[in-house]
């Protein structure tokens, strides 16, 4: 992926398993979130593939790619002011709901059926993101950790086979990190998702991600388990410099 | 649930009987009052239509009035053609499909004005949709076979209330329905944060044309029915300053609120006709509320659809009723 003259992820390739929970890490700027940008369509990249369940993504807009069944959250929070955490959730089923535009103006037909289908699909997922209580509350005035949940909830209700978490723990404090660790745990027994997640803080990626991936520059320094990673020269080298 | 009026159905029902009952002794009704009430009725199909565009879709379209001019002179033409004979009643069987003529034509064109839409936000699509208005006004000054400057005269007179009162509880319960609906949701969604909205399947072109077409179908059934009261138009009676009109009513209404909407057009209608008697002071005083409204309630007097849930929930509650999830 190049813009202009810089390239800022050069010759990256890597697989994601099915069921796997596989960790991107590496220094501000290293071209994590680029990446993130490419799979999901909002970035064209400039050479290369991107296969997704042996199919090319590259070249559909992002709103294909989020149909094929590929979600994702954002770095910065993005949820929208002026819904509630239940309308929120709501817009994750604005492509999927079972009846047209006909239908939805005049209330007719399998509306009522299917709104009654959509709000208990809602409510159970925000069950297990814990935000049911609140769930008329404005989006964005809930605490920092809970529109995270919010986020990732509305990612998961759009009923996709990978999930693309950008910095899910950014900003948060030990108890808050310590229930995403359990929250994603969770997502995996229940869903049977693949999940790539970027994230700076180390004890969550060390403790929960199956292998990781490092970058540094827009190319791949590292690759392997936790344990290789964090004992691994050249992923030293690159968060704190060289020895002198 | 949301939208601030109760989805019901009857009510739309009631609200249509209600103005069939109307119009059986709007002739006893002052002329004056009732086409002040005639004009409410446009003004608010025009504001509510406008209010998907502008409020819940997030577009930025100063062009309402261009598709009013389309909905008008169609129509006009449609009904110069069609309607031969002086009878009442063909004239009103076949009003609907003249009407119809009016809204398709100006949904047509709706989904034109809609594709810069996807790469222009904002001011820019603003300009963009202003430009389009006064293309169409200039052309249609142009156009012989419409009456060019002169304007189209001689139109029959159909509208009354029970047409111009049916379209209004047509376009609010239609709308309230698409922004209350999980698929309506798609609107809010592209209009707040689209990159998002995207991230989650949602076509946000497909959307922007959908607000646009269905907002200019209404605007153009409007002007239908301003035409077949008022008997003769001219293109400059679709100019700029009517379409920022009908922005300042969605404005002052509450951008995402339909409710409020409505009533901000019935007061900015009748606001500047109960100011006549005090001659010219009347624009600078309406023109004063404007500021004054900007001011001290910028998200609209009635504020957004949210406010106004949670106020009729306390309200509710005081009453010692459950709160409506």
């Amino acid at each position: 992926m190049r813009f202009g003259g810089l390239t800022a992820v050069n010759d990256l390739s890597f697989d994601i398993p099915d069921d796997g929970l596989i960790g991107l890490i590496g220094p501000n700027g290293a071209g994590k979130t680029t990446v993130f940008n490419m799979i999901t369509g909002f970035y064209r990249p400039t050479a290369g593939d991107i296969l997704y369940q042996e199919q090319s993504v590259v070249g559909l807009k992002p709103f294909e790619v989020g149909r094929k069944g590929i979600a994702r959250t954002f770095q910065n929070i993005r949820l929208c002011p002026s819904l509630s955490v239940f309308e929120s959730a709501q817009v994750a089923f604005a492509r999927s709901i079972n009846y047209g535009f006909t239908q939805a103006s005049l209330h007719l037909g399998k509306c009522q059926s299917e709104e009654r289908r959509v709000r208990d699909a809602i409510l159970h997922i925000l069950e297990m993101f814990d935000l049911v209580d609140v769930r008329d509350e404005q989006s964005t005035s809930l605490p920092y950790g809970a529109q995270r949940r919010l986020e990732i909830a509305r990612a998961l209700a759009t009923g996709p086979q990978l999930l693309l978490l950008d910095e899910p723990a950014a900003g948060m404090n030990p108890s808050e990190k310590s229930d995403l660790m359990k929250l994603i745990t969770r997502i995996r027994e229940k869903f049977n998702i693949a999940i790539l997640m970027i994230e700076h803080d180390m004890p969550v990626v060390m403790g929960i991600c199956e292998s990781i991936y490092v970058l540094d520059y827009g190319v791949m320094i590292a690759y392997g388990t936790p344990d290789e990673i964090c004992c691994n020269p050249a992923v030293i080298e690159a968060y704190l410099g060289e020895q002198v | 649930m949301m939208s601030g009026i109760p989805n019901s159905r009857w009510l739309f029902i009631a609200f249509v009987l209600i103005s069939l009952a109307v119009t059986f002794v709007e002739d006893s009704i002052n002329p004056y009052f009732f086409q002040v009430i005639i004009y409410v009725g446009i003004n608010i199909i025009l504001a509510s239509s406008l209010s998907l565009i502008n409020g819940f879709a997030g577009q930025f379209s100063l062009g309402h009035a261009g598709f009013m001019a389309i909905g008008a002179y169609t129509s006009a033409y449609v009904s110069s053609l069609i309607v031969t004979s002086t009878d009442g009643f063909a004239a009103t069987a076949l009003f609907p499909l003249i009407l119809l003529s009016g809204g398709v034509m100006a949904s047509l064109f709706g989904l034109l004005v809609g594709f810069p839409s996807f790469r222009v936000k904002g001011d820019y699509l603003a300009i963009t949709t202003l430009g389009f208005g006064e293309i169409i006004r200039v052309v249609i000054q142009n156009l012989d076979f419409l009456g060019g400057a002169r304007g189209f005269t001689s139109i029959p007179r159909i509208s009354n209330t029970f047409w111009v009162f049916s379209t209004v509880a047509l376009v609010v319960f239609v709308i309230s329905n698409i922004v209350r609906s999980t698929w309506g949701k798609g609107f809010l969604a592209i209009s707040e944060d689209e990159i998002s909205a995207e991230a989650m399947g949602i076509n946000s072109a497909r959307y922007k044309m959908t607000a646009f077409a269905t907002g200019a179908f209404f605007a153009g059934i409007a002007g239908a029915l301003y035409a077949h009261f008022v008997t003769y138009i001219n293109p400059s009676q679709f100019g700029f300053i009517r379409s920022i009109e009908i922005v300042v009513m969605v404005i002052v209404g509450g951008m995402h609120n339909i409710a409020g909407v409505v009533i901000a057009a019935v007061v900015l209608t009748i606001l500047p006709e109960a100011l006549r008697p005090i001659a010219e002071y009347r624009m600078v005083i309406y023109s004063l509320m404007l500021v004054v409204i900007m001011l001290t309630r910028p998200q609209g007097i009635f504020g957004t659809t949210r406010a106004f849930t949670d106020w009729r929930r306390k309200l509710l509650a005081s009453f010692g009723a459950k709160g409506k999830a």
